[in-house]
């Protein structure tokens, strides 16, 4: 159902696309700046900027063929102990400090769920608009590897906790715009692995070394539908699930420190085919930029082997991205589905959901970054506007901190956007530590609105609240702002006496002039006239002997 | 993991579900391996009543343990043995019954999530056999799946 809808969509949407990559050049680098801090699907167009060829190749090739594109996305829950044992669940840590019989596997040790696990699986499965299951199930995956020291993960298979959901996301504008919605599998409730490295040191090639602090820290894994179509699609499904845990607090949702891995299944098919081609997983994706530019290699390396009649090189397998080479290399080939030999966990009962339960969660849930954009764009924001608000959990809720004392919604979306982002981004900080509070902004805009001080003096108060924190009524008494009508009339009537020729002008109908004798006493005073007043008195001078 | 595999997995376990509880009777950790592999095999099976002789090699090799020829000979017929019996236990008509995901628990067995250090962390490390410096130093994987 939704195949044929993006297949319509899709050849608009990358002409677009390319249309784009050279549009954000011109842009101003506030935006592109500003959206990195927290996403890095606008990265993409500057990265790949250069490669223009390569996304001219991509848009022919995507005239033959479709992609077909899933992604399983493992999340990293924030909680303080381990999923099934109350070792310290801290990202971090001294190497191998976090253990215990239970998450090492020793012989009689048994695992205790953490209700946090279960809260967090309940709330993120409800954000995706799934259905619950009141009774689910834990079972064993079972594997060999060094990084899994009880020889199977506890995992959830054939009862997963949340499944059959969806989620909605905006495209940004760059990148064509746009409103699509993907499907949500399932969400599964497992444990995480501990941590393989390569050895610094020594024989290399023989030996790795393991951290088993991670062992057992709880994941939640969502597997999505395959609905996205395109490079750009799946990175703005990572980032909305990204923003998702972020809003509901499960997890930091941080791709650096493999918080959130997001693993993507993708395989092409000549336009028209209504079977999948042979499915490819690309693995090591952690950035989203990144995901967008493997997938786009990834289709483009498909496609080629498809035209030169060789579709039969495309295996399954599992490849990696490689940063450096900026292209997916083969990891390990798959024979069929893995032989897991999953059966039901026998050492953990059924997690059993009471519907009081789930409503009290639903009740408690924050608004999300979905109701969030379209809240906004009622507001009359733009789209970019709406999207920058609303990528970033702790940005909204300081916007809408501004707005509910009452502040103009478009001054206050400008202020966030550009100065106090630009401000944010050279000091390094989020918005969570700048000392201007937003009743304080709040009360800045009303100020310059009202015309107590004026835009410039404005701008300069931000900077000083942001950085040393205060209020704006003891700013504009510390700044010695002249309020005083008889100052403001003696100067107003000393730059009009040394401007006989621009009165002259004025007053033979150029009004426009009033900007410039307005300039030249806001320069007399250094900007501390209070611009209300000044422009009141002007007007009378300047039209009083007519 | 595939979507399309799992949901084949999944329209196939209500039998293979009944069968796997009962490996937990087993009291031997090595045996009940086996048993959980042969249930799978059954559940792949589109006629459950017919049941396949045991691979003991390949259940072996998946098991990561090795087997003389007179072992698999003697694990074969045991492994044979429990599945008759399971061929039996698939005779029994539960059309009528609701399947059952785990065994009924009084509920509520769910931890706080407070954290507590495990106090003998030195005895389980002191069993690992090679460090390099804090990390646990393992060979090289050579991927076998």
């Amino acid at each position: 159902m939704s195949t044929t809808l993006f297949r319509t969509i899709q050849p608009n949407h990358f002409t677009l696309l390319t249309t784009a990559l050279l549009r954000t050049r011109t842009k101003t680098s506030r935006h592109i700046s500003v959206r990195c801090q927290t996403s890095t699907t606008t990265q993409q167009p500057r990265t790949s900027a250069p490669k223009n060829h390569g996304s001219n190749k991509l848009d022919e090739i995507l005239k033959d063929y479709e992609a077909v594109i899933g992604i399983e996305t493992h999340v990293q829950l924030s909680t303080s102990t381990k999923a099934f044992c109350s070792c310290p669940n801290s990202y971090g840590s001294h190497p191998n400090t976090s253990i215990c019989p239970v998450c090492m596997g020793l012989p009689g040790a048994l695992p205790v769920l953490s209700s946090k696990v279960v809260d967090f699986g309940v709330r993120l499965g409800l954000a995706l608009n799934c259905s619950l299951s009141l009774k689910s199930k834990f079972d064993r995956k079972q594997y060999f590897y060094p990084d899994l020291p009880k020889g199977y993960q506890i995992s959830q298979f054939d009862v997963p906790i949340a499944s059959g959901g969806y989620v909605d996301v905006d495209i940004p504008l760059e990148f064509g715009g746009g409103h699509r919605r993907f499907g949500i599998t399932r969400v599964h409730m497992e444990e995480d692995a501990g941590k393989l490295l390569h050895s610094d040191a020594g024989d290399y090639s023989q030996a790795m070394i393991v951290d088993l602090n991670r062992a057992g820290v709880p994941l939640l894994e969502i597997v999505s539908e395959p609905d996205m179509r395109s490079g750009v699609e799946a990175a703005e499904y990572g980032s909305e699930m990204q923003r998702i845990v972020r809003y509901l607090g499960v997890s930091n949702g941080n791709m650096q420190e493999g918080s959130l891995r997001c693993d993507v299944n993708i395989s092409i098919r000549p336009i028209g085919q209504a079977e999948f081609g042979t499915k490819v997983e690309i693995k090591n994706l952690n950035a989203f930029s990144a995901m967008s530019r493997a997938i786009d290699y990834e289709i483009t390396r498909q496609a080629l082997l498809y035209n030169q009649g060789q579709a039969d090189k495309i295996v399954t397998e599992t490849r990696l991205w490689d940063e450096g080479a900026q292209k997916t290399v083969t990891m390990r080939k798959k024979e069929g589905l893995a032989d897991y030999r999953y059966f039901p966990e026998p050492d953990l009962p059924e997690v059993i959901l009471t519907q009081e339960y789930v409503d009290s969660i639903r009740a408690s849930l924050p608004e999300l970054p979905e109701a969030k954009r379209r809240r906004y764009e009622a507001m009359g924001l733009g789209i970019q506007d709406v999207l920058f608000l609303a990528n970033d959990v702790s940005v909204a809720e300081y916007f809408d901190e501004v707005i509910g004392k009452g502040a103009d919604v478009k001054s206050a979306a400008n202020w966030l956007m550009s100065d106090i982002a630009a401000y944010l981004k050279n000091e390094e900080l989020s918005i969570s530590d700048v000392k201007l509070t937003p009743h304080e902004l709040a009360e800045l805009i009303a100020a310059i609105k009202d015309e107590t001080i004026s835009g410039k003096i404005g701008k300069q108060i931000l900077f000083e609240l942001l950085a040393k924190g205060g209020t704006v009524q003891g700013m504009i008494k510390e700044k010695d702002l002249i309020t005083d009508p008889v100052e403001i009339e003696k100067m107003i009537m000393k730059v009009i006496s040394e401007s006989p020729k621009q009165l002259e002008q004025y007053r033979s109908g150029k009004t426009k002039l009033q900007g410039f004798f307005a300039g030249q006493v806001m320069k007399m005073s250094k900007g501390k006239a209070n611009p209300a007043l000044l422009n009141k008195i002007l007007l009378e001078k300047l039209n009083a002997k007519e | 993991m595939a979507t399309r595999a799992l949901l084949a997995v999944v329209t196939a376990s209500p039998p293979r579900m009944i069968q796997i509880k009962a490996s937990t009777f087993s009291s031997s950790l090595k045996f009940q391996r086996h048993i959980t592999t042969i249930g799978r095999c059954f559940s792949s099976d589109t006629n459950p009543s017919v049941l396949q002789p045991p691979d003991v090699s390949r259940l072996a090799e998946t098991a990561r343990i090795s087997l003389t020829p007179s072992e698999i000979e003697e694990c074969g017929a045991k492994i044979r043995q429990v599945i008759d019996w399971f061929g039996q236990l698939q005779q029994v008509d539960v059309s009528s019954v609701e399947p059952a995901i785990r065994a009924e628990m009084e509920g509520g067995n769910l931890r706080e999530d407070a954290p507590e250090t495990f106090e003998n962390r030195e005895s389980i490390r002191a069993s690992i056999p090679r460090f390099d410096e804090v990390y646990l130093k393992v060979p090289k994987v050579l991927n076998k799946e």
